[in-house]
This record gives structure tokens, C-alpha cells and sequence, in this order.
């Protein structure tokens, strides 16, 4: 743990969610459970993603905290206070909804006036307010468009304004990039990292979308069926994935399962196919064990290499032009398919690879993270 | 490509069913201003006497052919239509629309059972609902009469209005409720500023059916209305039981006139949102 992590863990977090249970009865008969004992603090300026697949939780996690869900067990407090029997429009947080939501009877000013307006702010603060806000997001003079009359992009940024005029601590947004095109879609991440800076608020963003969980968040939490596999900042779920699961849905690689056998000075992960890959010296012989193998550490093995590399045989199945770089899909002698993105000369020794032939492949075996136990199977 | 007859086929069975359709409706409004008393399937002439006749104005046709019984009465049954068509309307618009919200916004044991108890009456037959609600009246020896006419229509013009309204509920987003909660509104800001308006049209058009239902309901009025409280359907009624008179076709039109006026109200309403 980082020390300024530490730091943000003696404040009182804005948002606390501890063992949170929602179940909701499927309409085929059954019960789905959404929330499945979440804990999660959100501390304050904070950037913190939801990431999981549809299906995870990470919606109903958003709506239990704005209070548009109720939990079946569990707490929620916001600024340390208990919320769990406060109605949704006391609590000092708002929402961007994926679908924007926007009131189609008012016009784009009434809109984002609307809390104001709910509050009972005098007429000519609420429009000085609004105009500030539209202007902040860059929709000046925009109050009297209707919603119908605006593109994509434009709703979702008076969603948001509408969302942060009230000034609330923490700021829920519920997959909010999801309907716009790609290239808007990366303009908006860097605007909203930027105007959660300026805003010194928390943002919860939930997302399906690993890149923008990665580009945006200071910190990520992995939902998996209704649990949270991994809390942590991007660099650890993309370096040290704690389960099978993240390795899998944050970036590239393959996955090996396996047991450690010895001896200590070699361990090595035996696959259920027979497959050796050597791990990191010192690593504990006789247990269950899954390896992370990413692109990045897969090089040319060196013509005589030392004890420091583990090497794999592999057959070069393709190689992919990415621009700046190149990666070589490769397959290994039990069909397990890996992929190689070296650099400098190790991409050079490989682009002289013809598909189809053998090659070595080598990487510092204390590089690949190793997830210890038993296989989750997910 | 179509061959021509078939085309004209076609365009001719078009006409065909619209002649079908609204050749009576037309006949009844020509011969609303024929001035033939006798035979009115007989042009004569021009004359907007039948109208001034049921409004009780002396004419030229009227000295010689009685036929309105009395202009007292018919206004008395207009008013009678117009006193019991408001009530109804506006009982069965917040009675409808407040089981339509309860029906989409809440999920409860036997919900399904509920909705079809909702659109039952408005399959049953008129005149059973007319007897029963007779006898419901008689045994509990309550007087027939206006109160009785009220209370007999909004029995089955609550599910129109909630079946109207409940349409467009259907198709409300329903996160902007959410939306207006999430932004401090509570429930009484949220239903006025944000779910009214936006079932707006359906309620306004629920109301304007109710409305041309109630004006012109026969069959279930005619079973429990009391002496006095003739409405202006059973009033023609009783007047075609003693032959049929032109002023009716000059009644009917002005009937036509006002459920056309109210139909384009509704669809005026239901483009402007």
C-alpha cells in the first residue's frame, strides 16, 4: 500500500458500502443474487471504477449507494453517515444514468436546473448557476435547445451537468460513455478525469470496458457474480491480478494452470497437459498455481539462455502489424495459443520468422505473475 | 409490375368500404338541412329549421309539425348528459389514472389477476352490466338518478382510463422518476413536474373518451336512470319510439360536431408531446 494510500484511508471515506446483499427474484422463477457481501470505500477526490461484466453487480452496487435500490443486508454511509433508510433524494450524491434520462419535456437550461429548482434556489442564482455549469461543459447558450434536438455526445454532457450542479461529494456515473462512438468516447474519459480534478468530488464510474477502467481510475474494483474479486489501482490488476478472473478480463496474455514441483533452486508449473514453464526462484514447490504470461514478456530466447529466463517451444501461427510495434501469435505444443510483443531486436529476430516454423521463446521468469491457489475455474 | 385492374380492383373496393363506412353519417347531416317534412329521403330545399326547432325557436315547419315534445325537456337532457359526462370523466381520470400508476409502479402478489379484473368490464356486455347494476341499486334501495348514472359509468370508465393511460405509461422511461428522485425531488415534485406531464397526452386522452362514452352511453343508462334524470341518449330513444323525425338527424349532427371537436382535441394533444 502506497503512502498515499494510507493517508486517504485515515479520512472518513465518502461513500462506504460494507457487506452489501441484494438479491432479486428472476423473472423465471429463482432468486438472482446482484450483491453477494460487497464491502467497498470510496475516499474522498477519488476516482474509483466498477469493472465487470454485464451481469456483475456493478450497476445494482451504483443504485444501492444512490438509494434507487434497497439492500436486502448490508449498510451503506455517506460521509460517515448511515443512509440505509434514507430515501434517494436526500442523499448528497447524484447520477449520470447510461441512458442520460434526461426529461424530454424540458428544455436543455430546465434540465440542469432541475435540481435547483427542487431546492428552491432564487430565479436568478439558479440561471447564473446553470449558465456556469453549461458553460464548464461546453454547452454555453445551449438552455433553450429541447433534448431531442441534441446529438449523442451533447446529452451526455448535459446529463452530467445536470448531475453536478447540486455539487454533490460523490458523483455516480453508470457506464455514461457506453452509446457514444469511439474517438468521443476517449475525449470524454480525459474530460471527465479532468473535471473530477477540478471538481475536487469523488466519481464512482461503473464500466464493462477495461481500457477505461485503466485510463481513468485511481483506483479499480473487479465484480465478478455479485463479489468483488480485486479493489486495487490499475498497475496492480494489470501486474498482479489476485484471481484467475482479472487476469483473464484486464489485459492481454495466457493463463496457465498448474502445480509447482521442484526442485527449489527450478521450480517449475506443470500443466494438467504436461507443459513446464518455469517460474520465479523461490517460489514454493507442491501447490496449485495459475500463471499470467502478457505479450511483454515474451522475447527471442537468446541462443544459450541463463537460468534467469524460463523458454517455451512454440510455432509462429501469425504476425500482426500494430503500427508502432508488431505482435507474433504463437502456439504451443498443447494448442494453448500465446502471443509475443518483444521489442527492439527481439521484434527483429522474430519478424524473420516464417509462419508455421518453430521458434524459442524466452522471458524472465520473475517477471510473469504467479496467482497461487487452487483454480477457480471462471 | 402490377397489373392495371388489379390496381383499379383495389381502388375500387378502397371506395367501396369508405361509402360502407360513412355513407349513413353523410345522409343523416344532408338531410339534417332537407326542409321535405313528410318523406325526408325527399330533397326539398335548404333550411336550418330542424335546428331552430330543437332549440324550441319557432318556424315555418314547426306551426304545422310538432315533433320535439318539448324543448324544456331535450335541454333538460342535455344538461342531465353534460352534469353526469363531467362527473364521470373527471372521477374515473383520477381513479384510472392513479390505479394505472399504482399497476406499473409497484409489484404485488396477483398482479396480473388485478389487470384483468381492470379490463373486464370493459369486455362485458352493456346490458348485463346494466341489469346487474340495477339490481345492485334496487337492493340497496338506492334511489335511481343522476348519483346512480354517475356511479354506473365510472364502474367501467376507470378501465378505460386506465387502459389508456397505462399505454403510455409503458412507454415512459421510467429512470426519469429515478433521475428526478436522484435529484432531490420527492415524490409529490416528482409526479407534478415529471411523471404528469409526461402522461399527460394519455390522461387527457383517457378523459376525452371517457367523456364521448359517457355522453353517449344507451344501453347500461337506460336500465338506471330514475324518471328524472333522462339523459340525451335515452331522450332520443324514447323520441324514436314515436317515429323518426328530422330534428333528429339535426340533433345527431350537432352530436357528430362536438365527439368530432373533442376526437381532434385528443389527437392534437397526443402530437403536441
Amino acid at each position: 500500500m502506497s503512502g498515499e494510500e494510507e493517508a486517504r484511508n485515515q479520512q472518513t471515506p465518502i461513500a462506504e458500502v460494507r457487506e452489501a446483499v441484494k438479491r432479486f427474484a428472476a423473472t423465471e422463477g429463482g432468486v438472482i443474487t446482484a450483491l453477494d457481501g460487497v464491502s467497498l470505500k470510496v475516499q474522498p477526490r477519488e476516482f474509483v471504477t466498477l469493472l465487470g461484466p454485464s451481469g456483475c453487480g456493478k450497476t445494482t452496487l451504483l443504485r444501492v449507494i444512490s438509494g434507487l435500490e434497497e439492500l436486502d443486508a448490508g449498510e451503506v454511509l455517506i460521509a460517515g453517515e448511515p443512509m440505509t433508510t434514507v430515501p434517494p433524494h436526500r442523499r448528497p450524491v447524484n447520477t449520470v444514468f447510461q441512458n442520460y434520462a434526461l426529461f424530454p419535456h424540458l428544455s436543455v437550461g430546465d434540465n440542469v436546473g432541475y435540481g435547483l429548482d427542487v431546492a428552491g434556489v432564487p430565479r436568478r442564482q439558479r440561471n447564473t448557476r446553470v449558465g456556469e455549469v453549461l458553460e464548464r461543459i461546453g454547452l454555453g447558450g445551449f438552455e433553450p435547445r429541447r433534448p431531442d434536438q441534441l446529438s449523442g455526445g451533447q446529452r451526455q454532457r448535459v446529463a452530467l451537468a445536470r448531475a453536478i450542479i447540486n455539487r454533490p461529494s460523490l458523483l455516480l456515473l453508470d457506464e455514461p460513455l457506453s452509446a457514444l462512438d469511439r474517438n468521443l468516447r476517449q475525449s470524454m474519459q480525459l474530460e471527465l478525469k479532468t473535471l473530477q480534478h477540478d471538481l475536487g468530488i469523488s466519481f464512482l464510474f461503473v464500466t464493462h470496458d477495461q481500457e477505461e477502467a485503466l485510463t481513468m481510475s485511481d483506483r479499480v474494483a473487479v465484480l465478478n457474480k455479485g463479489r468483488i474479486e480485486q479493489v486495487g489501482t490499475p498497475e496492480a490488476h494489470y501486474h498482479r491480478p489476485a484471481t484467475r478472473f482479472v487476469a483473464e478480463f484486464i489485459g492481454d496474455g495466457a493463463l496457465f494452470s498448474g502445480r509447482i514441483e521442484g526442485p527449489t533452486e527450478d521450480p517449475v508449473l506443470v500443466t494438467g497437459d504436461g507443459l513446464r514453464l518455469a517460474v520465479a526462484l523461490g517460489t514454493t514447490v507442491n501447490q496449485v498455481a495459475t500463471l499470467l504470461l502478457r505479450p511483454e514478456h515474451l522475447e527471442a530466447a537468446p541462443e544459450a539462455p541463463d537460468a534467469a529466463f524460463g523458454v517455451i517451444e512454440v510455432r509462429l501461427k501469425q504476425s500482426v502489424f500494430l503500427g508502432a510495434s508488431r505482435k507474433f501469435v504463437c502456439c504451443l505444443a498443447n494448442g494453448a495459443t500465446v502471443t509475443a510483443a518483444p521489442t527492439g531486436a527481439g521484434a527483429q529476430a522474430l519478424s524473420r520468422v516464417a509462419p508455421g516454423e518453430l521458434v524459442r521463446l524466452a522471458y524472465r521468469r520473475d517477471q510473469p505473475h504467479l496467482i497461487l491457489g487452487a483454480d477457480d475455474g471462471t | 409490375m402490377r397489373r392495371t385492374w388489379v390496381k383499379r380492383v383495389l381502388a375500387v373496393h378502397g371506395a367501396l368500404f369508405l361509402l360502407f363506412i360513412y355513407a349513413p353519417i353523410v345522409m343523416v347531416v344532408v338531410y339534417s338541412f332537407n326542409s321535405n317534412p313528410i318523406n325526408m329521403m325527399i330533397w326539398s330545399g335548404f333550411t336550418f329549421d330542424w335546428y331552430w326547432t330543437i332549440f324550441g325557436y319557432p318556424t315555418q315547419l314547426n306551426e304545422q309539425t310538432l315533433y320535439v315534445d318539448s324543448t324544456d325537456r331535450l335541454l333538460a337532457a342535455v344538461q342531465n348528459s353534460l352534469i353526469v359526462a363531467t362527473s364521470t370523466t373527471t372521477i374515473s381520470t383520477v381513479l384510472g389514472t392513479m390505479t394505472a400508476l399504482a399497476l406499473y409502479r409497484y409489484r404485488f402478489r396477483a398482479q396480473r389477476f388485478y389487470q384483468g379484473l381492470l379490463y373486464m368490464p370493459m369486455v362485458m356486455p352493456d346490458i348485463v352490466l346494466g341489469i346487474a347494476l340495477l339490481v345492485f341499486f334496487v337492493s340497496f334501495g338506492m334511489a335511481l338518478g343522476l348519483i346512480s348514472i354517475i356511479i354506473g359509468h365510472c364502474t367501467f370508465l376507470i378501465s378505460y382510463v386506465f387502459v389508456v393511460v397505462s399505454a403510455r405509461l409503458a412507454g415512459m422511461d421510467d429512470t426519469l422518476e429515478q433521475a428526478s428522485a436522484d435529484l432531490g425531488a420527492n415524490e409529490w415534485v416528482t409526479f407534478r413536474r415529471i411523471t404528469l406531464p409526461q402522461i399527460l397526452p394519455g390522461v387527457i386522452g383517457g378523459a376525452l373518451l371517457a367523456f364521448i362514452i359517457s355522453m353517449d352511453d344507451l344501453v347500461i343508462t337506460y336500465f338506471i336512470s330514475g324518471v328524472d334524470s333522462t339523459t340525451l341518449p335515452v331522450f332520443i330513444y324514447g323520441m324514436l319510439r314515436r317515429g323518426v323525425k328530422p330534428e333528429i338527424n339535426a340533433i345527431a349532427t350537432i352530436m357528430l360536431m362536438l365527439s368530432f371537436t373533442i376526437a381532434t382535441l385528443g389527437l392534437y394533444f397526443r402530437r403536441r408531446h
